[in-house]
């Protein structure tokens, strides 16, 4: 690991490459264009909270259903919106990810690169994070220029579900 | 992802959104973003790299308690191990979205 540069400010195109960095950088406005940013009081810090993962690489277990990457590859402009569950003892061997626009591999070798589930459950066990959640979530992160099955069905279904748990904190990470 | 964060957060679950593109925030509007300049794929870092993948968690889940209002955005400092020409995160095969581009860009290109 390299040492921690605390001025950093992150490059966010420095893997992406010209062509990506210019396609998805035409997108994002100078100003803020989006709706007010929901917030959610932290009722629980850290070391006493229940923590939850959640990961776009398009994880599921072995033995339930895949994300679907038959459907983009018919329709290029969206991935499948669905989303699935993942036990907190899920490990790599257990997992398939299906993700049409990342190298899937690593991910396959140590889960812990997209869903540190292994990191979270030694935090738990060092007495920095409360507990780990049973249950840890995934979906498709590419959805393109139609998001809506994500926002209206699948998102509102995992915040139930992780409230149904009794979650206290949600990590989000993209891939 | 930063979309979903809203509606988990907007369901009274506080979220922390771990983000390489982290200047979609403009865009998105995510409650705290955590930006991390790692390859697409490992945003927590590498195969096996355990202290990596532990400090990164660590530093994620501090934003919880430093964040104190909404569209919070902190650089995380960390930097990964490869030079960006040595890093290897692409598909074997390109996405069918970029290979419609590329498609539609050499007709073009042909066609010219």
């Amino acid at each position: 690991m390299n040492a921690p540069d605390e001025d950093k400010r992150v490059d966010p195109w420095r893997f992406a490459g010209g062509f990506i960095s210019r396609a998805l950088g035409a997108q994002i406005p100078d100003e803020p264009t989006h709706e007010p940013i929901p917030w959610a009081p932290i009722a629980k810090s850290v070391p006493v909270a229940k923590v939850a993962l959640l990961s776009t690489a398009g994880l599921s277990m072995r033995g339930d259903a895949p994300f679907d990457m038959e459907m983009e590859r018919k329709n290029p402009m969206r991935g499948d919106p669905s989303w699935r569950r993942l036990p907190a003892d899920a490990s790599a061997a257990d997992v398939a990810a299906n993700h049409l626009h990342i190298k899937t591999d690593y991910i396959e070798r140590d889960l812990n690169v997209a869903l540190p589930l292994d990191r979270l459950r030694e935090a738990v066990g060092a007495g920095e994070v409360g507990a780990i959640a049973d249950t840890h979530y995934s979906i498709m992160g590419y959805q393109g220029n139609d998001p809506s099955t994500l926002l209206e069905t699948s998102a509102p279904a995992i915040a139930a579900a992780m409230k149904n748990e009794e979650v206290d904190l949600a990590l989000l990470a993209p891939v | 992802m930063g979309l979903v964060a809203r509606v988990i957060e907007a369901a009274g679950i506080p979220t922390v959104t771990l983000n390489m593109i982290w200047v979609y925030q403009n865009l998105v509007g995510m409650p705290r973003l955590a930006a991390i300049e790692h390859p697409f794929g490992r945003p927590y870092g590498d195969v096996g790299d355990a202290d990596t993948q532990a400090a990164v968690l660590r530093a994620a889940l501090g934003v919880f308690e430093r964040a104190r209002e909404p569209g919070h955005v902190e650089h995380l400092p960390f930097t990964w191990h490869e030079d960006p020409a040595d890093t290897d995160w692409h598909p074997a095969e390109p996405s069918p979205i970029i290979a419609l581009v590329k498609r539609a860009r050499a007709k073009r290109e042909d066609g010219s």
